[in-house]
């Protein structure tokens, strides 16, 4: 099994090596055919792993060492058990369709190679995250894939736009980065090791302080890389980066980064609750914030972007709350839909020359007839309407939230499982419903490549069916997570809620087509009010954060620079060494040989030491009276 | 052979150097590479008969100068000095192999070949006033490279780089007259052995005035802020090889010094003095960071990234145990190779463009495609990105402080952060967007000789970032005797608290004498 195990993580690696060696020559058709069929390969050993895991076993390794002084003791180790498999299952099966999908897509890019290179290398990365047995081997996959990110952001740095976006997020990701080593250290420092077993061994025996301290950096950097607020306006600004890249990055994978930390971390946050209770409040906010921003963008793949973070929030109410395998199940059937709907809008945008703007398009069915169905599909399940995936999963997490009785919790959610369905059919309405507006820019849509079709059809079988895995699933995952089931006791409640969901869902859904599907240009009226500008403006938060943190930063290095270092500091040095200098340049007249002026100087220093002389001989010869006086000073 | 080693090391280049003088001036360049290429090989040589399992002196060599004064030509290594010799011997070949066409070159070989004996002597010598010889005579031949090589400014920084470390260097040379006094005064007889120093128990107010005169030489060295000054000038003005060595190699004699000098002879007055220490600490990450992120000169920014990373190593030094030494030693050996390639990537642009100004670039990453490759990694180095060499030193040594105080280390793990945004913006600005400078658009990639210089520095980057044991274990081993000795000789309560007792007994040395 250490094969499967080793070829799952390392043929990405392969891939991205391989392809980096033809990174700056032109275009071979050949690293995308090769690093796929790698990641295929990654692919069937996860899945041949699952089935090992699925028998009840667990793979651990400990390939090398990797840092290890004084106590500290980190080796580069891998676990492969019920949590990560599910992880890498995820990974696995996204990132190949998305390297099938890309040979697509990328075809007339110039940066071919280069791109699959950098893909190839994200998804080891990831590997790295989930498979790693320690919290320093997370923190490599941590840092490894917002390295990538980077890359894959700022895939075209020709484009200012993508490469700004692109330091956005590794900062912002950094910022978030410190909260997690922090955390790291504390592990460290109070149970002695890195080790996810032996740390969460020791945890219950330390203090509830110091527990919610490594709770709270811990999920610091979970806020980063999933993007909660108030860290999250970098993701919707990655959008810049090519469409596969937020279809796996930005939706699929790195992004639920977040989430899985909790989720393994899960014997820490038990001892803490009132830490899962902010986590999931918070997530509860960020699902309602994200969604209601999306609810009026005009950017297509934002507002897919927003609907990840708001579905990230949604996870984390069901990690915050307990329910952790609610929230991976959530995380799985998301991947899929999410991944779906993104490479969906990348052949919208392929067909629409790169247009992103939905009020642009309208009446794409005709040409799309794919890209439409399965869209609609992704949405249907991104929406929760049974028996799709979306469904179980988000459905799950609205009855933890009712049953643990954080109604305020459960409430919220309700209400933006409502915005979710509007906003996702008020965009399968523009692009897709309506008259063909398109015509008026002269846009020529036209399909997507047949192979790029069938390579999105399983993640649609999979949006439909993932659901009926739950049991199968729920058996699994609980081996390792709390064995919690959320029941409602009364079953006329429990049938009274998942039908009035479903009919608030479905009559949102109904409301946006009606809104949209005859939308004739853009509502004056509804742009001059305040709601909407705060909205589209994002509640003004990127703009503060421009205003209120890089200009000052800016400003302040400037000031550090000009004013600190040049005019006080060095200038401090350089007024020691001139006024040496100048006393030098003063006194060399002393020297200048002329015999009177010398006998005059001779003179001057003879009357010194003379005067000193009889000073300090006076002063030894009544030493007692001038302590004296100097005591009565003192008193 | 083994029982001369050392002195090899040190005395081959200067007599090289010597015997340059009469070669020819076209061959003097292969002659340097021939002679640098000798003094690696013998270096890795040393590593390789090194015990790695000795955590003491290793080699040790000792020729009596003036034996009334108990001055002697000591020398000897540990696992700390080992790798910095090795990096010195490596970075002076490179940087000889990869001269370009410099005017007078047979006089740059002989002054880096002089450079490198007092690289290696001062990270060898185990006595002091051998120690301050080889540490003052290191400021010539840098002098002489800024002065004769440099760009416009250069006598104003050369003579600025000189005086201002040789004034630290004479409030040093006072406090190891004064130790040696001491030693005189415990013990009857004179020494200035380093190794017989360690074994002096000091009473706390001496030693926080000979730890206040030890740390002036260091900190300018360093450089320390407020005293920082000089290296921005230094290096602005610089040859590429100046700089390349500067920031590699000398620098680290700073930080060396404060391991072999302040913590195990002082180790209450370390302790006292760990908190400012650690505010200026701070102080150099962060507003070295700003300062480096408001440059418009690339190779400023190189320039202040040093200070801010030497912030950190100065850090993991002062956390005082096994994890935060080892890391600033490490870390000292990631920071020269990552600086030193760096400061050669800068000098590839300066070669083809004579300005450093990043105004002057942009969209680079599609007309120099190896080059912003190389630059990229050494960047993340930088940056810190774990399996990249700067991550393992930069984790330890924060690691390490984080056990003496929270607030500080998350103050100064802001370090990662801060590196990002001065990095990342200026290698968005030379290297990212449509080349909009005509000069810039058909510049050649890097050519053969800068592949030599950088492709080594890379593999070395990448793979003491995967696998740092080779060279992690030796230094880990010869700062637990350290780490051991200064617990064991510590008088304060507090110093015992803050310095840890560890529990392998067989490396403990005994302190000998105590002044009273």
């Amino acid at each position: 099994m250490e094969l499967y195990l080793y070829i799952a993580l390392f043929s990405p690696l392969v891939g991205a090596l391989f392809a980096g060696v033809f990174g700056a020559s032109p275009k071979t058709l050949l690293t995308g055919v090769v690093n796929s069929s790698l990641l295929f390969a990654s692919f069937v050993s996860s899945a041949v792993l699952l089935g090992y895991v699925l028998d009840g076993h667990t793979v651990h390794v400990e390939m090398m060492e990797w840092m290890a002084t004084g106590n500290l003791y980190i080796p580069f180790g891998f676990v492969v058990d019920q949590v990560s498999v599910t992880m890498m299952m995820v990974v696995t099966t996204v990132s190949t369709i998305v390297h099938i999908y890309s040979i697509g897509y990328m075809d007339h890019d110039k940066g071919f190679n280069r791109f699959f290179s950098y893909l190839s290398a994200f998804v080891f990365s990831m590997m790295v995250l989930v498979m790693s047995d320690n919290f320093a081997g997370l923190f490599i996959g941590w840092e490894g894939v917002g390295l990538c990110s980077w890359l894959l952001i700022g895939f075209w740095y020709h484009k200012e736009i993508a490469t700004w976006a692109a330091n956005e997020a590794f900062i912002m990701n950094r910022i978030a980065d410190l909260g997690m080593l922090i955390g790291i250290f504390l592990v460290y420092w109070n149970t002695g090791t890195l080790q996810y077993d032996e740390a969460f061994k020791v945890m219950p025996t330390l203090d509830t302080n110091t527990l919610i301290y490594i709770g709270i950096f811990l999920f610091v950097g979970a806020m980063g890389k999933s993007a909660q607020f108030p860290l999250h306006t970098w993701l919707a600004d990655a959008m810049e980066g090519p469409t596969p890249v937020s279809a796996l990055i930005h939706a699929a994978t790195m992004v639920t980064a977040g989430v899985y930390l909790v989720v393994r971390a899960n014997p820490l946050y038990d001892t803490i609750p009132e830490m899962g209770l902010f986590i999931a409040s918070l997530g509860a906010f960020v699902a309602m914030f994200a969604a209601s921003m999306a609810l009026v963008n005009r950017d297509m793949k934002r507002i897919i972007a927003y609907s990840t973070l708001s579905q990230l929030g949604y996870m984390f109410v069901a990690a915050g709350l307990g329910a952790y395998w609610v929230a991976l199940f959530h995380l799985m059937a998301h991947a899929f839909f999410k991944a779906l709907l993104f490479l969906g809008a990348g052949n919208v945008m392929h067909a629409m020359s790169d247009e992103l703007d939905p009020f642009k398009m309208g009446g794409l069915r005709k040409q799309m007839k794919g890209t439409f169905i399965l869209m609609t599909l992704a949405s249907v399940a991104l929406a929760g309407i049974f028996p799709l995936a979306g469904f179980f999963s988000k459905d799950a997490i609205l009855e933890v939230g009712f049953v643990t009785n954080h109604y305020v919790i459960y409430s919220v959610l309700l209400i933006t499982a409502g915005l979710t369905a509007f906003y996702s059919f008020r965009l399968i309405a523009l692009i897709f419903h309506g008259e063909e507006r398109y015509k008026l820019f002269g846009f020529h849509p036209h399909e997507a490549y047949k192979f790029m079709l069938i390579a999105m059809s399983p993640l649609a079988v999979l949006a439909v069916i993932a659901g009926s895995f739950k049991t199968t699933y729920f058996d699994m995952v609980t081996q390792i997570l709390p064995k919690t089931e959320y029941h409602i006791h009364s079953e006329i409640v429990e049938w009274v809620m998942i039908l009035g969901t479903q009919i608030f869902v479905m009559l949102a859904i109904f409301y946006a087509y009606k809104k949209y599907v005859n939308f004739k240009g853009e509502d004056k009226e509804f742009e001059k009010r305040l709601c909407y500008k705060i909205l589209i403006n994002q509640y003004y938060i990127p703009y503060m954060y421009e205003e209120f943190i890089s200009k000052p930063y800016r400003e302040l290095s400037t000031i550090f620079w000009k004013k600190v270092d040049l005019k006080v500091v060095d200038a401090t040095v350089d007024c020691i060494a001139n006024g040496i200098y100048k006393a030098g340049e003063n006194t060399r007249e002393m020297q200048d040989g002329n015999l009177s002026s010398m006998l005059r100087w001779m003179v001057v220093g003879t009357v010194l030491l003379l005067s000193l002389a009889v000073a300090f001989g006076m002063a030894v010869r009544y030493a007692d009276e001038i302590s004296a006086v100097l005591s009565g000073l003192g008193a | 052979m083994l029982d001369h080693i050392l002195s090899l090391l040190i005395f081959f280049p200067a007599l090289a150097a010597m015997m340059g003088f009469v070669v020819h001036k076209d061959s003097a360049k292969a002659y340097g590479i021939a002679v640098s290429i000798i003094e690696f090989v013998i270096s890795l040589y040393l590593w390789f008969a090194f015990d790695t399992n000795v955590s003491g002196m290793q080699f040790m060599e000792s020729i009596s100068i003036v034996p009334t004064f108990g001055i002697n030509y000591l020398v000897g290594i540990d696992g700390i000095s080992l790798f910095i010799i090795i990096m010195a011997s490596f970075f002076t070949m490179i940087g000889i192999a990869s001269l370009g066409d410099v005017k007078k070159m047979k006089n740059l070989v002989i002054t880096l070949l002089f450079l490198q004996m007092t690289m290696v002597g001062v990270f060898a010598a185990l006595d002091a006033i051998v120690f301050y010889t080889f540490w003052e005579l290191s400021l010539v031949p840098m002098l002489y490279i800024i002065g004769a090589w440099g760009g416009p400014l250069r006598i104003y920084a050369s003579v600025k780089f000189f005086l201002y470390t040789f004034t630290g260097s004479l409030v040093m040379l006072v406090g190891m007259l004064f130790m040696a006094f001491l030693y005189n005064q415990a013990t009857g007889v004179w020494s200035f052995s380093i190794l017989e120093w360690y074994r002096l128990i000091l009473p706390e107010n001496y030693q926080l005035w000979l730890f206040a005169a030890f740390f002036i030489g260091f900190a300018i060295k360093v450089p320390m802020f407020p005293f920082h000054t000089w290296l921005p000038y230094a290096h602005g003005q610089a040859p590429t090889i100046g700089s390349v060595i500067l920031a590699a190699v000398l620098l680290k004699m700073g930080t060396y010094a404060f391991i072999r000098f302040s913590l195990p002879m002082f180790p209450d007055a370390a302790v006292f003095f760990m908190f400012p220490i650690a505010i200026i600490a701070i102080i150099m990450i962060i507003y070295t960071a700003m300062v480096a992120y408001a440059q418009e000169d690339i190779k400023q920014v190189v320039a202040y990234s040093s200070i801010s990373h030497m912030g950190v190593i100065i850090l993991g030094t002062f956390a005082l145990n096994v994890e935060g030494i080892t890391g600033s030693v490490f870390l000292m050996i990631g920071h020269g190779i990552v600086s030193g390639a760096l400061f050669f990537l800068v000098g590839v642009i300066y070669d083809r463009r004579h300005t450093k100004m990043m105004s002057e670039f942009g969209g680079l990453a599609s007309v120099m495609p190896r080059y912003a490759t190389i630059f990229g990694i050494m960047m993340m180095a930088s940056v810190g990105l774990p399996l990249l060499i700067n991550f393992v030193g930069e984790f330890l040594s924060l690691l390490g402080f984080y056990n003496q105080s929270h607030i500080v280390t998350l103050l100064a793990g802001t370090a990662i952060i801060v590196g990002a945004i001065y990095m990342l913006s200026s290698f968005k600005k030379a290297f990212f967007g449509e080349v909009t400078n005509e000069k810039n658009r058909n510049l050649p990639d890097l050519n053969s000789k800068e592949i030599i210089a950088l492709v080594p520095l890379t593999i070395i980057a990448v793979w003491l970032g995967v696998y740092p044991k080779p060279i992690l274990d030796p230094i880990n081993n010869s700062v637990k005797s350290v780490v051991m000795l200064m617990h064991e000789k510590s008088i304060t309560e507090e110093a015992k608290t803050r310095i840890p007792l560890l529990e392998d007994k067989t490396l403990m040395q005994k302190p000998q004498a105590e002044v009273k």
